[in-house]
């Protein structure tokens, strides 16, 4: 019986992280989300922009003078890179899911077990599913 | 996730024995571990905002030492730019640099401090309950 307690303690911290790594990722490509918005506002202004209109950049305290071309090329490359990460999660959120629900079929599994051992009345063994 | 030290086996659990008892002090400093804790999360993050604004200022000031020496900077006060000769602006970020350097300094000193206080107070506490306490960060 206390192997059982053990092991479906131990399942619940596994899927208790797993939880939280899905949630770190979901956070994470909401921001990529924003960022890909925010650069994509960007490109549009630059598309707008006529022949002689200079492009500034924000460092610090100071807007300094870009070169239109690198300017351009920059955005156009972070955009590439989000819309990179921005798959690689959902993959990742998709993987961590699936192993959600294998953990949650586990804990199901030895619970039933674990009344099926004992017999006698339901087992009020706290797992969080 | 350091689970080894979280738990006590139910071997470990009977090693050590009878449960030593917490005294009212044991309990103040247990939350004054936690508290201090706190704080020094919350340190890390400011640390790490000034420390990316210093970055910035660092990047600004050699770039600016390339710029053309008649050219105006648009320099940000507040919500306002202003064009400001060349060397007025490298003057006011020297003046940024330094006092996010002294801030950051600070922050570091009192970090310093709070960690130099939660070691006396794990060497305490662990002398008292040993492993039956986890203060690990």
């Amino acid at each position: 019986m206390a192997d059982i307690q053990r092991r479906l303690q131990a399942l619940s911290e596994d899927y208790a992280k797993l939880q939280k790594d899905l949630q770190d990722t979901v956070t994470s490509r909401q921001k990529l989300e924003a960022q890909m918005q925010e650069n994509l506002g960007v490109q549009q202004e630059f598309e707008k922009l006529k022949d002689g209109e200079t492009i500034y950049k924000l460092i610090g305290p100071v807007l300094l003078k870009q070169d239109r071309t690198d300017a351009e090329s920059t955005v156009k490359g972070r955009l590439e890179f989000i819309e990179k990460e921005i798959t690689r999660l959902e993959g990742h959120i998709k993987e961590t899911q699936a192993k959600m629900e294998k953990k949650k079929t586990e804990i199901i599994q030895v619970q039933t077990s674990a009344q099926a051992a004992v017999g006698a009345g339901p087992q009020a063994v706290k797992g969080r599913a | 996730m350091n689970l080894s030290r979280r738990m006590l086996t139910k071997e470990e659990e009977d090693a050590v024995g009878d449960e030593i008892e917490v005294r009212r002090e044991d309990q103040d400093k247990i939350n004054k571990f936690s508290r201090l804790h706190s704080h020094e999360l919350t340190l890390e993050e400011e640390l790490k905002v000034k420390n990316k604004e210093k970055e910035e200022l660092d990047d600004i000031t050699t770039e600016l030492e390339l710029a053309d020496e008649d050219d105006l900077v648009p320099y940000k006060i507040g919500d306002a730019f202003f064009h400001l000769p060349l060397p007025q602006a490298q003057e006011l970020l020297g003046l940024s640099t330094a006092k996010i350097e002294e801030e950051i300094g600070e922050l570091e000193d009192k970090m310093a401090t709070i960690r130099e206080e939660m070691t006396q107070l794990k060497v305490e506490l662990y002398a008292r309950f040993g492993k039956t306490i986890n203060l690990e960060t």
